[in-house]
């Protein structure tokens, strides 16, 4: 048979579901990146749009060479130097310790950005295993899933995502577990949702009709078709992550003090406001910044592959 | 109707049961001496051994689920390891004054966000509309507990306008009854409880509301927009109904069926989001206290009151479905439909 060769790496995918999404992911996501540049660059771009993806450049660059271009070690203590405001030698002051906030900042951008990152993605593999998993079971076991879902989803995230963090222990590693068990349930029903949607396409009935098996039906056709609507989904997730994990860090259940986290340095900060405003000040603006431009992207993102929504954002 | 709520009911329940399990799997997964966590960093072998026997941590993991369960139901939480009194004691102290400032949350949140909302929709695509859009989507993206640190510093430090910190002024607040500090004003003390115990509350319920805002008036918004393009709308104005009527009226009330379901989960929410805000009042609510529980690592606190805004979720928004079904007649027909 001819699908002899196709069949082998799905069958070998089937193994691994973790890389169902990724294997699947990387076969399209250049297509994706391709037409999302021309739309970027194209006249009718707004300029909020570009100023978005500016940023996002921008902060993506910082997280990435940020740790090797800090003017001051980022963990020095220095006290004779402690809470000066920003000038010439500390453009964005030091805190109570005497540490440069710049140097901080840009030490912290990485672990901000690159653990939201992580946890986005992780969550969003997640709950695309669970929701083709679910769509391949009968359909009492997908309904017993679905419902699973709408009970983890009846915790609050930060609330669920803050009792597991403290339960494991003040570490980066706890945030990013609990955030991703504290997320996947509602990419989970979510993706469901589109599976179902796409399984109906008459494309999908005609493979079937054809004798194509259910898995096989799943991995070639209903999953590579549905996700555009995981890059949406992901674009929109990055944005709330950041602020959720500021926030986690702010109560303490996130990397323990040295670290240069943002939400750390703005709980570090608070108590000095009156003298030493600066301490929290920048960390949020960087925070807001990040928070504020992913968003953005992601909204661009949503309505270049669904220009439906255009109208509505 | 009673078939459609019995159902919700049956599924309030489930989740009660799945709140409480999730719980329970989250302290199995505390690395080391669980009965140690459980009893406090300074407690003695003793105490340790006691809790390890209270918590029934030599037995059987299926026995230590249902005796977890079962002191559940009893509303046995446990015992803080900070405040040494019982977790349930603790909570229902607290819970008033995270409530009463969620409340003044969400009274905010309409007040702002229906106005800018439909402002918005009627004016799509002019100067007060993108105006409107730039301070939403900045709204919805500064995180909650920094912009309450901000507004503490600018408007309650350097401006002097409104207190920084707790529930009243040093000269005493109302009786304590409730635990309502505004409702105790109210009823027991004299207009200028009432006023200072309000005035304690409008920065930090102002932080919490900003991200509230920011969602619930753009849906208004999209809402809107879609409901003035209706045919009947149109209708409605060529007959020569007032625009403010039709606005008001017709288009806001078919606006706003996806409006009150968010409205409601927002509740769920903002508790959570309330958690950051308290932190940085020093009002003494439940974040308050989840704060302090994390920095002395009084992890069975925690987990507790995780179980407890849990529990208040799960309520509420059982409590949104019902009056939902009761207002809106669309919804009420769908639901009966499917029951």
């Amino acid at each position: 048979m001819k699908s002899e060769t196709a069949g082998a790496p799905s069958a070998k995918l089937a193994d691994a579901p973790s890389a169902i999404s990724a294997a699947v992911s990387a076969a399209s996501i250049g297509g994706a990146a391709a037409r999302l540049g021309r739309r970027l660059f194209g006249r009718r771009t707004a300029g909020v749009d570009r100023m978005a993806f500016g940023l996002v450049a921008l902060l993506t660059i910082a997280a990435v060479v940020g740790p090797f271009v800090t003017p001051y070690d980022p963990f020095a203590v220095e006290t004779s130097e402690a809470l000066r405001p920003p000038s010439a030698a500390h453009l964005l002051g030091t805190d109570d310790v005497g540490r440069d906030v710049l140097s901080r900042l840009l030490a912290g951008a990485g672990l901000t950005l690159l653990s939201a990152a992580a946890i986005v993605v992780l969550a969003a593999a997640v709950g695309i295993v669970v929701a083709s998993v679910a769509a391949l079971l009968p359909r009492r076991a997908d309904e017993a899933i679905m419902r699973a879902c709408d009970i983890f989803m009846s915790i609050p995230s930060l609330v669920l995502a803050l009792g597991l963090a403290a339960a494991l222990g003040p570490s980066m590693l706890s945030i990013i577990v609990a955030m991703v068990a504290a997320s996947w349930p509602s990419t989970a029903r979510l993706m469901r949702g589109i599976l179902r949607e796409t399984m109906s396409s008459s494309y999908v009935e005609s493979a079937r009709i054809l004798g194509m098996s259910r898995p096989r039906l799943m991995l070639r056709h209903v999953l590579p078709n549905s996700l555009d609507a995981i890059y949406v989904q992901a674009s929109m997730e990055i944005s709330g992550t950041i602020v959720m994990i500021s926030g986690l860090a702010f109560l303490g259940v996130g990397a323990p003090p040295p670290s240069p986290d943002w939400g750390s340095m703005i709980a570090e900060g608070q108590q000095y406001t009156t003298t030493a405003w600066w301490i929290s000040l920048f960390p949020g603006l960087a925070i807001s910044l990040g928070a504020i431009a992913f968003g953005l992207v992601g909204d661009a993102v949503r309505s270049f592959v669904d220009p439906s929504s255009r109208r509505s954002s | 109707m009673y078939k459609f709520v019995l159902r919700r009911l049956g599924f309030a329940a489930l989740s009660l049961w799945g709140v409480a399990t999730i719980v329970f799997v989250i302290s199995k997964l505390i690395p080391g001496d669980v009965a140690r966590v459980a009893a406090g960093r300074l407690a003695t072998a003793d105490q340790v051994a006691h809790m390890r026997e209270v918590l029934g941590l030599n037995d059987p993991l299926f026995l230590q689920y249902t005796g977890y369960i079962s002191r559940l139901v009893q509303g046995n939480l446990g015992t803080s390891t900070i405040t040494r009194q019982s977790v349930m004691g603790d909570l229902g102290a607290v819970l008033p004054t995270t409530i009463q400032l969620v409340l003044l949350g969400m009274f905010i949140t309409v007040l702002i966000a229906a106005p800018v909302g439909i402002a918005a929709a009627v004016s799509e695509g002019k100067a007060a509309d993108v105006a409107a859009r730039i301070v939403l989507v900045t709204s919805g993206g500064v995180p909650v507990f920094w912009l309450a640190i901000m507004m503490r510093w600018i408007l309650g430090s350097v401006l002097g306008w409104f207190p920084i910190s707790g529930t009243n002024s040093v000269d005493g607040g109302p009786p304590t009854v409730t635990g309502f500090t505004v409702l105790d004003s109210l009823l027991f003390g004299t207009i200028g409880n009432l006023a200072d115990s309000v005035f304690h509350l409008i920065l930090p319920a102002l932080a919490l509301s900003a991200p509230f805002v920011s969602t619930l008036a753009r849906l208004i918004r999209s809402n809107m927009m879609t409901a003035l393009k209706a045919d009947y709308i149109t209708f409605a104005i060529s007959k020569g109904v007032p625009r403010r009527r039709v606005i008001l009226r017709h288009a806001f009330r078919s606006a706003l069926g996806s409006v009150l379901t968010v409205f409601g989960m927002q509740f769920g929410w903002m508790i959570s989001a309330a958690v950051l805000v308290e932190a940085v009042f020093g009002l003494p609510g439940i974040g308050s206290y989840l704060y302090r529980a994390i920095i002395n690592q009084d992890t069975f606190s925690v987990l507790a009151s995780v179980v407890v805004i849990g529990f208040v979720f799960i309520a509420t928004s059982f409590i949104v479905d019902l009056l939902q079904m009761a207002i809106d007649p669309r919804v009420r027909h769908a639901q009966l439909g499917a029951a």
